[in-house]
């Protein structure tokens, strides 16, 4: 099944023009007493969620936009925000 | 008759509210475990869970390649050890395994990748594992199909060749495991999920099933693909990994003329002939995270367009068959193997990518001595998952692909 995602510039697109930017970690941590822990947590650690969740995309083939959305990665599809988030 | 016959592994046993030892996944990783635990130390009082059935995951879909081509220092004694175990295994179990010791040809297109390569065969010879570099006319009487023309996508500069590889008939070691299992003792039972691992006082305790709790003091995750988000789910532990959706595919029978196991890093292609006369081929993983195991016509159309670049006279074959499963990436290419950080008794044997296979004889192994001893032996200590916060990733990626989105 092809993926499709709706770029905040161009609209939805064939998912192939994307490059995925990985799981929606929250803002980067701050230099100042960033220990290794969190850092490796920040830079290298996933949820690796088995439904839906928040990620980063970049229409690379497009505009270049960098933007969030929601997927479902059991079924592999752009889904609707869900309710229990903000 | 068909109907009456029972599975080498026996029917499904009764579940025990109690085991000493709880395996989550049915997959070779769990089977080997279970079955080195009890071989090896006489640890018979051991449940496999598996949600569907075993052999459902990365076990049956895979492309039943086996090496020890790997590129550090810490992988190929790992790698060495599962070639060394499938004539030993075939044996033991009493079940053909189906060991085709045919060897690998690794193909290289640029002079950056034959230098990879010189490295690659240096760790091999230095660990005692027969791997060389040929040049493309040495490759062209390997394999005679190859075409080593200039006036290819890539042309071949070369190859790593690798005698004691080869093909592993995968469903076999499936069945053959679970038969040497329950002829231990150890329980299958397949179509039980695991939906909660249970602890006290940072020690496990036991998991709790859909067809009840178990009360256990040692827990293995071995699932997989899946092992990354059941043990985020099940205990809020975070891995650096990534699941892919891998492809592979099978085109009709032919009759016989690929000798070797061929890979190409350029074209991200490899190609073998199984038993049966079939071209089995792969390697294109999706670019994103997901659990879906579908195939798409965008990787069709690849393994079509590069496989018959270099083999040329594959033009116009079918493909009959194709598949997809789960490949569970880490940043550095090579495995997680854990325990007792930070829950005693909790162990993980996951992060396997799509080398899973190949090494599953030894890791069997292995896990099974730490978790009988609770000390990690030697040859799995680069493995753990500290070494991404301690900074000591391992290099396995000699150059040429980006197989992870984090890559």
């Amino acid at each position: 099944m092809a993926l499709t995602l709706t770029c905040p510039v161009c609209g939805k697109r064939n998912g192939y023009e994307f490059r995925y930017g990985g799981e929606d970690k929250g803002p980067r941590p701050a230099e100042e007493g960033l220990t290794p822990t969190a850092w490796c947590d920040y830079v290298h650690m996933n949820k690796c969620t088995m439904g839906v969740q928040k990620e980063w995309w970049c229409h690379r083939d497009g505009c270049g936009v960098w933007f969030t959305t929601w997927r479902d990665t059991t079924r592999n599809i752009e889904v609707e925000q869900p309710e229990a988030n903000e | 008759m068909f109907w009456k016959t029972k599975p080498l592994w026996g029917n499904q046993p009764r579940l025990k509210s109690s085991y000493d030892v709880v395996i989550i996944g049915g997959g070779l990783h769990a089977l080997a475990t279970a079955y080195f635990l009890a071989r090896d130390h006489g640890i018979t009082d051991v449940a496999i869970i598996e949600k569907r059935f075993i052999g459902f995951g990365a076990a049956g879909r895979n492309t039943a390649i086996v090496r020890a081509n790997q590129r550090t220092q810490y992988n190929v004694p790992l790698y060495k050890d599962a070639l060394d175990l499938w004539p030993v295994l075939t044996k033991e179990l009493d079940f053909n395994l189906m060991f085709n010791n045919c060897g690998n040809l690794n193909l290289m297109h640029s002079e950056a990748a034959m230098k990879a390569a010189r490295m690659t065969i240096a760790t091999a010879q230095f660990h005692g594992v027969e791997s060389h570099l040929i040049d493309a006319k040495e490759a062209k009487e390997l394999v005679p199909a190859l075409n080593i023309s200039e006036d290819i996508t890539f042309p071949i500069h070369g190859a790593m060749f690798h005698p004691p590889g080869g093909i592993v008939r995968h469903d076999a070691v499936v069945w053959g495991l679970a038969k040497g299992c329950a002829k231990h003792g150890v329980h299958i039972h397949q179509q039980t999920e695991a939906t909660a691992i249970h602890t006290e006082g940072g020690k496990v305790t036991g998991v709790t099933t859909s067809r009840g709790r178990i009360h256990a003091r040692q827990v293995l995750v071995s699932a997989g693909g899946y092992s990354a988000g059941l043990i985020h789910q099940m205990l809020g532990i975070k891995l650096p990994i990534s699941v892919l959706t891998i492809q592979a595919m099978v085109t009709q029978p032919l009759k016989p003329i690929l000798d070797h196991v061929v890979s190409s890093g350029a074209y991200h292609c490899y190609a073998n002939q199984t038993l049966k006369g079939e071209i089995a081929t792969g390697a294109h993983m999706d670019q994103w995270p997901n659990y879906t195991t579908q195939n798409t016509a965008h990787y069709i159309k690849h393994q079509a367009e590069s496989l018959s670049d270099w083999l040329p006279c594959l033009r116009g074959v079918k493909f009959m068959r194709i598949w997809g499963g789960l490949a569970d990436m880490t940043p550095d290419m090579a495995p997680i193997m854990d325990g007792n950080d930070p829950i005693d008794g909790f162990y993980m044997d996951c992060g396997w990518g799509y080398f899973g296979f190949k090494s599953c004889s030894a890791v069997g192994k292995y896990m099974a001595q730490y978790m009988a001893s609770g000390h990690c032996p030697e040859i799995l200590k680069p493995f753990n998952l500290r070494r991404y916060e301690n900074h000591q990733l391992m290099g396995e990626t000699a150059a040429l692909v980006s197989y992870t989105p984090d890559n």
